[in-house]
């Protein structure tokens, strides 16, 4: 009986903590600190210019986001070349090709880091967990037949130097990719404070303001 | 200013008003802050519908838009994340009021007489609210939205001889599509001035019967007091303690109510592996499921609903003050407070191993509760009274029923 009460609290206990709903897989996620400094925003903006966006668009990101954080516009007229300011980042690989190749067009990555729970975590642990089988086969431990080939060649990588600047990348592209699925995240929680701490003090005086009129009641004593 | 207001009066009952609804509406001295949550509703309402209207001066209600246009706002309108995430916490915040407004009126038996029609016009305001959230729900035409409209508008196939007419002309489509999503848009906009609307009955009916109380009898006048400035500043110090939580949601954590899968576009193609509507869905959603038949779980689901409405008929127990001096009632409140956690959890689930034995279940307990009511009700006062009511109590059933007494002497 007591174990069953215990099962049962268990049971409500997680659902209260959950609050949501979450995948089997989040539990085999690492739990990585991914830095979104205006560095390291910077290189995984580079790294995304470079890399993803051979296959994959990030289209609700524009060249001109990029001044959001921390790039020059000298810096920013370079990555775009001949682009113009407002062109967002689309896949050089067209969706006709890539239906030939992959069977699908990539998906889209600009809000990747929101569409599970922990998605930056996901995308770096995602980036991280391609290897090698003894059939010199690459495959993905987190996404078992993926079709996407291992994008920073990590799998394949032997010099120890060159890994954690790897590793470091996928950490990068996770930030930016974390910035980019909330793109007002700094603003809204720098905002978040003025707001609270305005609210926290006008709640505080109505609550003087509350006490003080019914103070008058137990003047009049009344009832 | 006094030359005006007098001019006014002359051809309006201006100063009449507010004197009859706010400085002499007499309300009872001795609400708890339980009795705060009318107005937050009302607060909500009012939040949701300029939040709203911000909305769709950006929002384009069409298939191949919509989406892109609530990144647009998320990203490109100026504090249009604000006024989204202010939306879409609005609608939890909205839920978790009226619910809690709910448990008020049924722990204190607020809903017995005289106040079934606030009870009731409550009722259609909560059906109106669940309409109104679940056409909102489309609008930004996630993969979650397209999907949940999908699973719940196919409900609708359990209606006897012309269920699949019915859901296409919900639809105006085979599927869920553009003509889905119109429609529910232009709905979506309607339904809250119908709530405003339902919502003045709601309070012209309170101010005919005036606000219960945690006493549970209707007070003499000495224990009554001026709405205004007492509940009116009681209130306002509500609305300060309410928005210092809903800011805390829309500042930090606002994603708490956006299904992760909502943020990829809907694709018809691709069903998600576990379709789940959104928290204040989960209990009813529960009942569904835990049964097998199709109609079945859709009359489930609406009797869920609805038999909130059968409330003052089948509490039959006259002792004032609700649960507070009823224990067996009292215990039937939490159990069916608990029962609904545990719906809502199972609701959350994929139903699978022993959550479905346990939907089931919590399913009967939920109706067992108020099918047992009545004859609870009515043996609990029995008991109470034999046993002898505690001085306190007894005090306030003899007040109770001088005051009857007094009522039919007038009338008569």
């Amino acid at each position: 009986m007591t174990k069953l009460r215990i099962r049962w609290a268990t049971i409500l206990l997680s659902a209260m903590l959950s609050g949501g709903v979450y995948a089997s897989s989040e539990a085999a996620l690492p739990d990585v600190k991914i830095d979104t400094s205006s560095a390291h925003l910077k290189n995984g903006a580079v790294a995304i210019l470079n890399v993803c966006t051979l296959c994959h668009s990030v289209k609700y990101v524009k060249y001109r986001s990029l001044l959001e954080i921390g790039f020059s516009t000298a810096e920013v007229d370079t990555l775009r070349g001949e682009k113009p300011l407002d062109e967002p980042f689309l896949a050089k690989l067209q969706p006709e090709s890539a239906r030939k190749v992959f069977g699908m067009v990539p998906p889209d990555l600009s809000d990747a880091a929101k569409t599970r729970k922990n998605g930056a975590a996901y995308v770096y642990a995602l980036l991280t967990s391609y290897h090698e089988d003894a059939q010199e086969h690459v495959d993905n431990k987190l996404f078992p037949g993926i079709k996407m080939p291992d994008p920073l060649g990590l799998s394949v990588e032997l010099d120890p130097a060159r890994k954690v600047k790897l590793d470091q990348r996928a950490k990068d592209i996770a930030a930016f990719l974390q910035w980019s699925a909330d793109p007002r995240a700094a603003e809204r929680e720098s905002l978040g404070v003025w707001v609270l701490g305005y609210l926290a003090v006008l709640t505080f005086l109505l609550w003087l303001v509350k006490r003080r009129v019914w103070q008058r009641l137990k003047a009049e004593g009344v009832g | 200013m006094g030359r005006i207001v007098e001019w006014l009066d002359a051809r309006f009952p201006l100063t009449a008003f507010l004197k009859h609804e706010l400085s002499e509406y007499p309300t009872p001295r001795n609400l708890s802050y339980w009795w705060n949550f009318g107005s937050l509703a009302g607060l909500v309402l009012v939040i949701q519908i300029l939040s709203g209207i911000f909305l769709a001066m950006h929002y384009k209600a069409d298939s191949t838009l919509a989406f892109d246009s609530i990144e647009h706002i998320m990203r490109d309108v100026n504090y249009g994340w604000l006024i989204r995430y202010i939306h879409s916490t609005g609608a939890s915040a909205f839920f978790a009021v009226i619910f809690i407004h709910m448990a008020r009126t049924l722990y204190y038996g607020s809903y017995r007489a005289p106040r079934e029609l606030m009870w009731w016009t409550g009722q259609v305001l909560l059906l109106m609210l669940m309409a109104t959230a679940f056409m909102g729900y489309l609008l930004p035409w996630g993969q979650m939205s397209y999907w949940g409209a999908q699973v719940i508008t196919n409900l609708f196939r359990a209606t006897p001889f012309i269920g699949d007419q019915v859901v296409i002309w919900l639809r105006g489509d085979f599927a869920v599509g553009d003509a889905t999503l119109t429609r529910f848009f232009a709905l979506h906009y309607l339904f809250p001035f119908l709530i405003t609307g339902m919502v003045m009955v709601h309070l012209v009916a309170l101010h005919m019967v005036k606000s219960s109380n945690p006493s549970g009898i209707d007070l003499a006048a000495k224990n009554n007091i001026p709405f205004h400035p007492y509940f009116t500043v009681k209130d306002l110090f509500g609305v300060g303690v309410f928005l210092l939580i809903f800011c805390a949601f829309v500042f930090y954590s606002p994603n708490t109510f956006i299904e992760a899968e909502n943020n990829l576009p809907a694709d018809p193609m691709k069903t998600p592996a576990h379709i789940v509507p959104e928290w204040y869905f989960l209990p009813f959603y529960a009942i569904l499921r835990a049964v097998p038949d199709l109609l079945g779980g859709v009359v489930a689901m609406a009797m869920s609903v609805m038999i909130f409405a059968a409330m003052p008929y089948l509490d039959r127990s006259k002792i004032p003050g609700g649960a507070r001096h009823r224990p067996f009632f009292r215990v039937l409140f939490y159990v069916f407070a608990i029962d609904v956690l545990v719906l809502t959890y199972v609701g959350m689930k994929p139903p699978e191993g022993v959550l479905i034995p346990v939907g089931q279940v919590a399913t009967f307990i939920y109706f067992g509760l108020f099918v047992l009511l009545p004859f609870i009700s009515k043996k609990e006062e029995q008991w109470l009274r034999a046993r002898g009511l505690p001085p306190e109590l007894q005090a306030l059933v003899a007040s109770e029923e001088a005051q009857r007494a007094l009522k039919k002497k007038g009338a008569l």
